[in-house]
């Protein structure tokens, strides 16, 4: 490895680990005492900076565990899942399979679903904004094609199976909300698509024929193929309701026929 | 681009979405853009229609020994392409090994293969963005004893050897002054009057057991100082006042840009 190689590797090792600080003192002018109080300095920004942009992704996670144990949380994440990116947005993909496996949050067994809405969520506020669906050109299309369609769906959605009540977490713990903070964990499974009509990301539920046909549509299924998928999962499933809800909320964004 | 900027934060979009504010130009941290779509970029097209915008980048980490980070240069690249910005920026220092990435400027030793390591990197980047980059001093609270050249002088020779621009940190130059005990001024005479094409002012934290360039305060008087003295040197360039931790009300930065927006007017007419 070249010289410099060599000495970012170990002011690296010295910033991630206290360990390998007082092996690195030598790389440094002044006092090795003052060195080590200086590396923890850098110590303190890195694991400021990734706790702060995982407090951004994960607003929730953070509310529920509160300030002071997220920040343990944080830490003990950034050692097990270093970043690995510039750019601190893409930084937390893991945090869901790292608070199933945390000894210190198994009391709250929600928590790994709440990270997983969370992340998506994260993913949506950034994804590609789209226009309207044009509209014109569906209605231009024969009745008798309308089995072969195939829906396209924005790339700031995305649908989530969960034994846990999310979409009713996500809505109390928003900033704006005022209804009465009260959840019931008893509700039984959900499913929900996070969406952005516009900015804002939002979180609704879905029955389980609506999951169906979106997931069938968002894996590149025709519409026949999907409405047959959502009606063996619910026979009552409203396609006419569905499609007038997605269409208007910037879910479905095109229509194509294709073979 | 009009004298005195400020950086654009989150905070702030609705105090520059509501009205035309008085100042020159808005920068914006490249990685908040990052995304393909979403709130933040609509923000930034839609004021770029008001204000010149400067794109200054916090995570590239051009002095990384291991190899370049192909996809954020990929989204830098379509950042800077959609939203033509005025001026584009990095930093001197490095950040990554391989497969961790620390999201802080880490000084740099400032030796040859350095020196040489980051010219490489300048030139590769100006060359896929098209276009002139300029590179920031940072503020460091450890010096390497591998250090050979002194950091104006390794400045000066990046801008020479890949023709970047220079965008001089004041409060860095005073924080490393305070932290290393060299001399700001000193490093400012050896750098090429011509090569700087922007100056940034912020405010620093006098901790325990050093200087702390924290962007959140007033910038200090010994800065200010030294501000005139950079505008006396370098010409009435661009100037940004940068504030990114306990964000105050818009109108203290605005007064920190009229006040340096007076040392400018002051300067260009002794």
């Amino acid at each position: 490895m070249s010289e410099l190689g060599s000495l970012q590797q170990a002011f690296g090792a010295a910033i991630a680990s206290l360990d390998k600080a007082v092996e690195s003192t030598p790389l440094f002018r002044g006092s090795p005492d003052a060195a080590l109080e200086r590396l923890a300095v850098y110590r303190g920004n890195v694991v400021g900076a990734c706790t702060k942009a995982l407090a951004g992704a994960y607003p929730i996670v953070a509310k529920i565990v509160g300030e002071s144990f997220f920040e343990g949380l944080a830490r003990e994440y950034l050692r097990r899942f270093p970043s690995a990116s510039g750019d601190l947005n893409e930084f937390g993909a893991s945090l869901a399979q790292f608070v199933a496996a945390f000894a210190h949050t198994r009391d709250l067994p929600y928590l790994p679903d709440v990270a997983r809405m969370e992340w998506l969520a994260h993913r949506a506020y950034y994804a590609r904004d789209t226009a309207a669906p044009n509209l014109a050109r569906l209605a231009a299309v024969t009745e008798r094609h309308y089995g072969a369609l195939r829906f396209a769906l924005a790339p700031a959605c995305a649908l989530l199976a969960s034994s846990w009540p999310l979409a009713r977490i996500w809505e109390v713990h928003q900033d704006d909300f005022e209804g009465e903070f009260s959840v019931d964990f008893e509700a039984g499974p959900e499913r929900i698509l996070i969406y952005r009509p516009q900015f804002r990301v939002l979180v609704g539920t879905l029955s389980v024929g609506s999951y169906r046909f979106l997931e069938r549509c968002g894996a590149g299924a025709t519409i026949g193929a999907a409405l047959d998928a959502a009606l063996i999962a619910e026979p009552g499933f409203d396609l006419g309701a569905g499609l007038a809800a997605w269409l208007g909320a910037g879910v479905i964004v095109d229509a194509e026929e294709r073979a | 681009m009009r004298s005195v900027g400020v950086g654009l934060r989150a905070a702030h979009y609705e105090d520059f979405l509501a009205r035309k504010r008085d100042v020159g130009w808005l920068e914006v941290h490249s990685e908040n853009y990052f995304g393909a779509g979403g709130y933040d970029l609509h923000v930034l097209h839609r004021l770029r229609a008001d204000y010149p915008i400067s794109v200054h980048g916090v995570g590239l980490a051009l002095g990384s020994a291991a190899a370049e980070a192909r996809a954020h240069v990929a989204k830098l690249k379509r950042l800077v392409d959609s939203v033509e910005p005025e001026l584009v920026s990095e930093h001197l220092c490095w950040g990554r090994v391989r497969g961790r990435h620390f999201n802080d400027l880490l000084p740099l030793p400032y030796t040859e293969e350095a020196l040489a390591l980051m010219v490489a990197r300048v030139s590769q980047l100006q060359e896929t963005l098209g276009r002139r980059i300029l590179i920031e001093n940072v503020s460091s609270y450890l010096e390497f004893r591998a250090s050979a050249i002194p950091e104006g002088e390794f400045i000066a020779e990046l801008a020479r050897r890949s023709g970047c621009g220079v965008l001089l940190d004041v409060n860095n130059l005073y924080v490393n002054q305070l932290n290393h005990g060299g001399d700001a001024l000193a490093a400012m005479s050896a750098i090429a009057p011509e090569s700087v094409a922007e100056i940034h002012l912020a405010g620093h934290l006098v901790a325990p057991h050093c200087v702390v360039d924290t962007h959140g305060d007033r910038v200090a008087e010994p800065v200010w100082a030294l501000y005139q003295a950079a505008l006396e040197r370098f010409g009435t360039v661009p100037t940004l006042i940068e504030w990114d931790t306990d964000i105050p009300p818009l109108e203290v930065l605005l007064e920190e840009a009229q006040r340096a927006r007076a040392l400018q007017a002051e300067a260009c007419c002794v």
